[in-house]
């Protein structure tokens, strides 16, 4: 019974740990183009939560609701990007790191005012009941986490790998200068980044929302796992913070079944430090080698 | 075709372009020589966009392009191989080489239907590219990297095209190889601007040449009115002198 349980907490752990790597696979898309990541990644998360359960309460159906919330993450991305990163880049300053912290609080605030202090149910016409597979219990809401995350990441892969314009991306990423003399606009494919990143947060919304509840702290700890899921496998690293983000999300669950839920974000704060000190490039992080 | 009027440009405070002006008529080669830290590559860069410049003008094809973004400038219709040519390491050959249309091509699909006449002639150009297509560019040698940025530049047709040190870091035989086709390129017409250390090379295949010392032009003329500058040659060709 025993073994079970621990079985039990390490694929719920897993499936959490899916939604950090998504999170985290959305700070590498800025940090490839940009060299910049919006640490405000998680109200965008929350923010389009609230707009899709607003939606929803508007009466429009699951799949229109979930495109229209995309778009919606798509946008404010943009916008992070025209009023937050772009000023700073163009400067050639850091100060994209306050500034995108700014934009987080701000929409904070707004959105503790426009829809309240509240944790709020978000309905999902995707059942919770759960089923056994092998004496382990798993929800259809659990499942269509894991479908979200690999389609959505799968798609943005395919992009890359298969159009001209995700070529390009790849481009600015290996070398801006470069792409700039083929033609390519590196402010251009800077914005396409953040402009796809803010999807991705958008489906973590959607996809955890159910699991959740929505609400304006509901993402807070969240980008700080998914950050430290980005550092420790590396920010230019595409598919190794899916296996990184697993992880975590076990020894998370492991952490709070054996020790205690008060302690629960103690493992990933540990990997965070462990990875800054001795490996900053991450596991399957390229080293960098700077020519001055 | 490429016209610069008393360029200024630099990095920060320090001033290194200090008032550069040269043409390079269609189809002509000209070559612009000069000791390291002449500021030849910072007057390619600065045609290109890549620097911005103080003051001073370029003109392609009688359009100023000063100022703008390197993308625009590269849309106008200029290439840039670059110096250290800077090849998109982790992508292919290939990959390499569509990007290098990339402004005249579709940016989701069929753009590599519509860019075949043209990887078709690079691969013309560079046989040993074609049999390595399919590698990631990093893994290419020096040499082949080299022929990968001449073939990206050309993908785009440009009207102009700014060649940066082509043998930079090669060895003998592979520098024979890329002069080889910089003269096929000046027999199919192409407009070059040539930045070379070796002004030895340089000069045998140029129409016409600059030689630029601490960030100016101090000497200009056809290769054969360079050779008879005896004083040019002293000061400023020393490899060239000891040759001549």
């Amino acid at each position: 019974m025993d073994q079970i349980m621990v079985f039990q907490m390490m694929v719920s752990g897993a499936f959490m740990g899916l939604v950090y790597a998504l999170v985290a696979y959305g700070f590498q898309l800025t940090y490839a183009t940009g060299k910049s990541i919006n640490f405000g990644q998680g109200e965008l998360v929350m923010v389009s939560a609230f707009i899709c359960l607003s939606l929803t309460n508007l009466g429009l159906p699951y799949g229109i609701m979930v495109l229209l919330g995309l778009l919606c993450g798509a946008l404010l991305g943009l916008f992070v990007e025209r009023s937050a990163v772009r000023l700073a880049l163009e400067q050639k300053s850091e100060g994209w790191i306050l500034l995108t912290i700014i934009l987080g609080l701000l929409f904070f605030s707004v959105s503790e005012n426009i829809w309240g202090r509240d944790d709020r149910p978000f309905p999902t016409p995707i059942s919770s009941d759960a089923f056994q597979v092998f004496g382990i219990s798993v929800t259809p809401v659990e499942i269509s986490v894991a479908i979200g995350v690999f389609f959505i990441m799968g798609l943005i892969e395919l992009f890359k790998r298969q159009t001209l314009l995700g070529k390009a991306f790849e481009a600015v990423s290996t070398d801006r200068d470069a792409a700039e003399l083929m033609g390519i606009s590196a402010n251009r494919t800077v914005m396409l980044s953040y402009a796809i990143s803010g999807v991705v947060a958008a489906m973590a919304g959607v996809l955890i929302s159910p699991i959740t509840t929505v609400g304006p702290t509901m993402a807070s700890a969240l980008v700080l796992k998914a950050f430290s899921v980005a550092v420790v496998a590396g920010l230019d690293s595409g598919f190794g913070v899916v296996a990184v983000g697993i992880f975590l999300g076990i020894l998370e669950s492991l952490t709070s079944y054996y020790i205690g839920s008060g302690w629960r974000e103690v493992p990933g704060l540990t990997l965070l430090i462990l990875a800054l000190a001795l490996r900053p490039t991450g596991i399957f992080g390229k080293a960098v080698i700077r020519k001055v | 075709m490429l016209i610069v009027k008393n360029l200024h440009a630099g990095y920060g405070t320090s001033e290194v372009l200090t008032g550069v002006s040269l043409a390079v008529k269609q189809g002509a080669l000209v070559a612009l020589i000069g000791p390291n830290g002449a500021g030849k590559t910072t007057t390619m860069r600065a045609i290109s966009g890549l620097v911005k410049p103080a003051r001073g003008e370029v003109f392609i094809d009688g359009r100023p392009v000063q100022g703008m973004d390197a993308s625009r400038i590269a849309r106008l219709g200029l290439a840039h191989s670059p110096e250290g040519r800077k090849v998109f390491g982790t992508l292919t050959v290939e990959d390499n080489l569509l990007l290098g249309a990339y402004s005249n091509l579709p940016k989701f699909f069929g753009f590599r239907k519509k860019s075949a006449k043209d990887l078709e002639r690079v691969y013309d150009l560079f046989p040993l590219l074609k049999n390595r297509h399919l590698q990631s560019a990093g893994t290419l040698s020096g040499g082949e990297q080299q022929m990968l940025a001449i073939g990206r530049a050309l993908m785009a047709n440009p009207k102009v095209m700014l060649m940066d040190e082509p043998s930079m870091g090669l060895a003998p035989v592979i520098i024979e190889e890329v002069f080889t086709i910089i003269r096929r390129l000046k027999k199919e017409g192409i407009t070059l601007l040539l930045v070379e250390q070796i002004a030895k090379r340089a000069l045998e295949v140029a129409d016409f040449a600059y030689v630029m010392e601490r960030g100016h032009i101090v000497a200009e003329g056809t290769p054969a009115e360079l050779h008879k500058n005896e004083s040019v040659l002293e000061a400023y060709l020393g490899e060239v002198s000891s040759v001549v």
